[in-house]
């Protein structure tokens, strides 16, 4: 027995490695199975590993890597090519060897990461009577906070970064079915009621009310990432990053492909996360694919239920190298699921912009609000977007339809 | 029998499933077989449509026990899960002694008679020799609060009346909650369970399951069924259909008197598969006939 709680400890630590996260009672649970199921061949052994060990589907590729490699003794070659978007196996690369960035490309996208890195190290180990200095300047310097992203030098990006990460991000807020207890309420509480009402006899002198709560409406961040919104990107993830930790938003990022970013933003130091990030999200240049993106966020998780009621916030340019007809598709199942869809396009500041471009019309029939976001000013925009949402009165073809639209009163929950 | 002797490994679990009327996978089997025997709460995930809840009740009927089922919506709370006190009949009883002229002691008032056991409560009390299965389903309707409510009675299998006092589960249940992930559940509560997600079955168990749920109909509309089925999730429509959709529409079928499905046959019944008026105009525009007969 000996035997069995080492290697299901190890087995433990090197998927714990791999990325799963296990904890020893999980180990200990599977050692126990095993012996309960005395399992004959290794795929019975594999699928009590799978129950005992794993808490999410995704995990299950990770945990069959590591299976065939412990039990199999099979080691994928491909692993050691450097790709980023799979993470090593416990023999693990040095973590240089991972950089998500194209070391062709010029120095600016290493450069931010390094700034933004310093800037959280500083602003971090810096005492806290140092911030509101910075951001009073911040504020108060019209230039800076009027220059869009793009023309910002790295340090000033690296400042703007910083402060973003800060700002209040308040989304609308919903009535929830749970009632509590509130002497202001207007529902009796009738359980409450009657038991005060033993007191007196059985006669329910004593009241006592409930109401409704409120609580504030998820936020979910749709960031691109591709070469086209490279400086602005980079002050969204911030953006995100303060939303997450703060709301409990999720945080999604695409280019080629759409990844989750709520779990990696959610680490206590920005330069973890930023780190985790950038390994898990190696697509950031090339062409961009917004309307499988989108899709698959419907797919996969708005259907679900984390777009249901939500505010939805896409930021980018537009710029879309697949078909348009799909985000087209995408974004009409999107706005029926979301409470509010809110588009930030960097590229609407410019004078005399019309979104002509194939993606960004296809997309706007669909949009709520549409605003460009690309400086910090614009940013407190976008802020006062998320937080002034309300519901369509009614949805786009009914919209049409309808010669005068049938307003719903501001206070009707979605 | 003991259930070390009723369930002794994952295979016998399969089988004794399959006499009930569900065939499990593998890694079904294993994960059940585990919460039975370890015991530890297990968390089904998957596709709408896919046998969670069908899991549970199956489970309940090999073990041949109560299945206890809590359906959970947000804003659920102790008192509508766990227990409550009958008030009124608790008033009357006051009423009425007041009115004979009895003295009415509070423990009486307190007693097993003026309990109102919901779920929860009714799992831990019974009795055995083996465990009944309580299914929490849906999960993730309720909200956070409720889930760390949770955590005490899985972890305990106890549950604390102030008036009563504390009372342990003599036979623990067998805990199944299932999830349909329109939100992630509490990372606490993940780590208490063994976790499972349950696939779509491959073809040849998906005509195997529907003949055991529908056995008036014919082997080749089953077959057929199973196939279309298939052919659909291929399909980019909003909501792929499951087993369940696929039982459903062999009962339609035998329902309207078909023993083969063509495209007239789908065009019928597509309702029966389909939930969505954009899923059927994508299915309309592949081809009925092509999703008849491949």
């Amino acid at each position: 027995m000996a035997d069995l709680a080492a290697t299901t400890a190890a087995f433990g630590q090197l998927l714990h490695a791999a990325g799963v996260p296990v904890t020893p009672a999980a180990c200990a649970r599977f050692a126990q199975a095993v012996v309960l199921a005395a399992p004959t061949t290794l795929d019975e052994l594999a699928w009590l590993g799978r129950t005992t060990l794993l808490t999410d589907r995704a995990q299950r590729e990770v945990f069959d890597r590591v299976f065939d490699q412990v039990f199999r003794g099979l080691v994928d070659v491909a692993d050691f090519r450097g790709q980023s978007s799979t993470p090593p196996p416990p023999a693990s690369l040095p973590a240089g060897d991972r950089s998500p960035a194209d070391p062709a490309r010029d120095g600016e996208q290493t450069a931010a990461p390094q700034a933004s890195d310093a800037a959280g190290a500083s602003t971090d180990a810096a005492p806290e009577d140092d911030e509101p200095a910075v951001l009073a300047a911040l504020s108060r310097d019209e230039r800076l906070a009027t220059t869009p992203f793009a023309a910002c030098t790295p340090e000033e990006l690296a400042l703007i970064a910083a402060l973003v990460e800060r700002l209040p991000l308040v989304p609308p807020l919903r009535r929830v079915r749970r009632r509590r207890r509130d002497p202001r309420g207007s529902a009796l509480d009738l359980r409450a009621t009657l038991r005060a009402s033993h007191r007196t006899a059985g006669d329910p002198v004593h009241r006592t009310y409930r109401r409704s709560t409120t609580r504030a409406r998820r936020v979910v961040l749709l960031a691109d990432v591709s070469g086209s919104m490279e400086p602005y990107a980079r002050v969204y993830l911030h953006l995100a990053r303060g939303a997450v930790r703060a709301l409990g938003s999720e945080a999604f990022v695409f280019a080629t492909r759409l990844t989750r970013l709520t779990r990696l933003l959610g680490e206590p130091t920005p330069d973890a996360a930023y780190a985790r990030v950038a390994e898990a999200a190696p697509d950031w240049s090339g062409g961009t694919r917004i309307g499988d993106a989108v899709q698959t966020f419907v797919d996969d998780y708005g259907r679900r239920g984390m777009a249901r009621g939500a505010v939805v916030v896409i930021v980018s340019d537009g710029w879309e190298t697949g078909d348009p007809a799909v985000l087209g598709r995408a974004m009409a199942q999107l706005s029926r699921l979301a409470f509010h869809v809110i588009w930030v396009n960097p590229r609407k500041a410019a004078r005399g912009y019309e979104p002509l471009v194939a993606g960004m019309g296809a997309a706007l029939p669909y949009v709520d609000t549409f605003v460009s976001g690309h400086s910090l000013r614009a940013l407190e925009e976008v802020l006062a977007a998320i937080a002034s949402a309300a519901g369509d009165p009614a949805p786009p073809a009914v919209r049409g339809a309808l010669a005068a639209p049938a307003a719903r009163p501001a206070t009707d929950v979605a | 029998m003991s259930l070390a002797e009723l369930v002794p490994d994952p295979a016998t679990l399969t089988a004794h499933l399959a006499q009930a009327g569900y065939l499990a996978g593998p890694g079904l089997a294993a994960a059940l077989f585990c919460a039975v025997r370890l015991p530890q709460p297990l968390l089904l995930e998957g596709e709408a449509g896919v046998g969670k809840t069908q899991a549970a009740k199956s489970l309940a009927a090999v073990l041949d026990t109560p299945l206890i089922r809590l359906q959970c919506f947000e804003g659920i709370d102790a008192a509508e899960a766990l227990y409550e006190w009958n008030y009124p009949r608790q008033l009357l009883g006051i009423r009425v002694a007041e009115a004979r002229g009895a003295a009415l002691d509070e423990a009486s008032l307190f007693g097993p008679d003026y309990l109102i056991r919901r779920p929860l409560l009714a799992a831990l009390e019974h009795p055995g020799p083996r465990p009944a299965v309580l299914l929490i389903d849906e999960v993730d309707r309720a909200d956070e609060e409720f889930e760390a409510f949770l955590f005490e009675l899985l972890a305990e299998s106890t549950v604390t009346i102030p008036e009563i006092g504390t009372l342990a589960a003599i036979t623990p249940p067998v805990v199944v909650l299932t999830s349909n992930r329109t939100r992630d559940l509490h990372d606490a509560l993940k780590r208490r369970c063994l976790y499972h997600w349950i696939d779509y079955p491959p073809l040849d168990q998906a005509i195997a399951i529907v003949r055991a749920r529908v056995p008036a109909a014919g082997a080749e509309l089953t077959a057929q069924v199973a196939g279309a089925v298939g052919r659909l999730r291929g399909l980019d429509v909003q909501k792929p259909p499951g087993v369940a959709e696929a039982i459903d529409w062999v009962h339609a079928a035998t329902l309207l008197g078909l023993d083969h499905l063509d495209e007239a046959a789908v065009d019928a019944t597509l309702g029966s598969v389909l939930k969505y008026r954009e899923d059927h105009d994508v299915a309309r525009a592949q081809g009925l006939a092509w999703v008849a007969q491949g």
